[in-house]
């Protein structure tokens, strides 16, 4: 946003004032005006984009919170990464890291039996844990993803504070859905942290069950 | 003037939980929510929305389930449908608009494209 220097903010009456006043600056009237709407515009823009974000982050932290009552961690991440990310194939697996192994905690959209390739913890996926970063497919050079790895989108590590909980394998994107965009690398940030703390909770409160 | 009233139908908690959000944030519209076609059906009649947005995949009964049966009663059939769904691919598209469908979007929607149809519909 412009001031206007009596309070107001209304970039649109900044225009016009200014071209009243001075009416021979530098760039023609109609060519400033136009840049200024021009640059309205795009600051309304990524406010608008900021504000969907957040209550897009907003939802999904709801519908974790609601999964610690439900005991559907899994299920609540596949769910979000579904409907706001626009992946149906997705892989959870549960990282190890006292024997530094994996093993395959949920799938949706995937068959279970082509994920075992994955928990030798190789390739791409394996990145993810060593680095402690997710990783994305356009992101790597073709030639280090695994044959099995040639249609993951992106691994997203689950880390609450320093303890990698797991991975989440992305395989595709819904087919309206050509790449990863801003708000998704957000989303996938969030799910970094707040996705690891739900699945902590419920494997801690599944212990506190068996005790 | 009473606010307009949407009847949202999705079995996805996260689906409701961001519209809902949406909603409530960038409109005044009023949210009434079902979790599956046979929920959504019953509470058209029920409630008379002023628009239906709708998931296909759900249990029960999908989308266009929901979607012929409200077009073929004479006390729903005049509720705009508004398809909402993860399926993209063209046969879904045509199955959506063959169901009596207004309108056929896929997920995951633009917030700011939605509302702009909405209003289309409904008004502010």
């Amino acid at each position: 946003m412009i001031g206007t220097g009596d309070g107001k903010r209304s970039p649109i009456k900044v225009v016009s004032r200014t071209n009243q006043a001075e009416p021979n600056t530098a760039a023609p009237n109609g060519t400033e005006e136009l840049r200024l709407r021009v640059q309205q515009l795009s600051l309304r823009e990524q406010i608008e984009r900021n504000h969907f974000l957040l209550m897009r982050l907003n939802a999904a932290n709801a519908r974790l919170i609601q999964s610690l009552e439900q005991g559907d961690a899994f299920e609540a991440i596949a769910e979000i990464i579904a409907n706001l990310i626009g992946c149906e194939e997705v892989a959870m697996f549960d990282y190890h890291s006292g024997e530094q192994n994996f093993s395959l905690a949920w799938t949706s959209g995937v068959e279970a039996a082509a994920m075992q390739p994955f928990l030798c913890g190789a390739g791409m996926f394996g990145r993810t844990v060593e680095q402690g970063v997710s990783q994305y497919r356009e992101r790597q050079p073709e030639t280090s993803l695994l044959p099995h790895e040639k249609t993951l989108t992106a691994c997203i590590i689950l880390k609450s504070s320093r303890e990698i909980v797991g991975v989440v394998a992305m395989f595709g994107l819904l087919p309206q859905k050509s790449q990863l965009e801003w708000a998704d690398f957000e989303l996938v940030k969030f799910l970094e942290t707040y996705g690891a703390v739900a699945i902590k909770f419920q494997r801690l409160q599944g212990k506190q069950v068996s005790l | 003037m009473a606010s307009k009233k949407i009847l949202l139908v999705d079995d996805s908690c996260t689906a409701r939980l961001v519209n809902r959000m949406v909603f409530s944030q960038k409109s005044n519209y009023v949210l009434i929510s079902a979790i599956d076609g046979k929920e959504a059906v019953d509470k058209a009649r029920e409630e008379k929305p002023d628009l239906i947005l709708m998931d296909i995949v759900m249990p029960r009964m999908t989308g266009l389930e929901a979607c012929r049966v409200l077009k073929s009663d004479k006390e729903t059939e005049r509720i705009p449908v508004i398809l909402l769904t993860t399926r993209g691919e063209e046969k879904y598209v045509q199955e959506g608009y063959a169901s009596g469908c207004s309108d056929y979007l896929t997920k995951p929607v633009n917030d700011a494209e939605l509302l702009d149809l909405l209003k289309a519909y409904l008004g502010e």
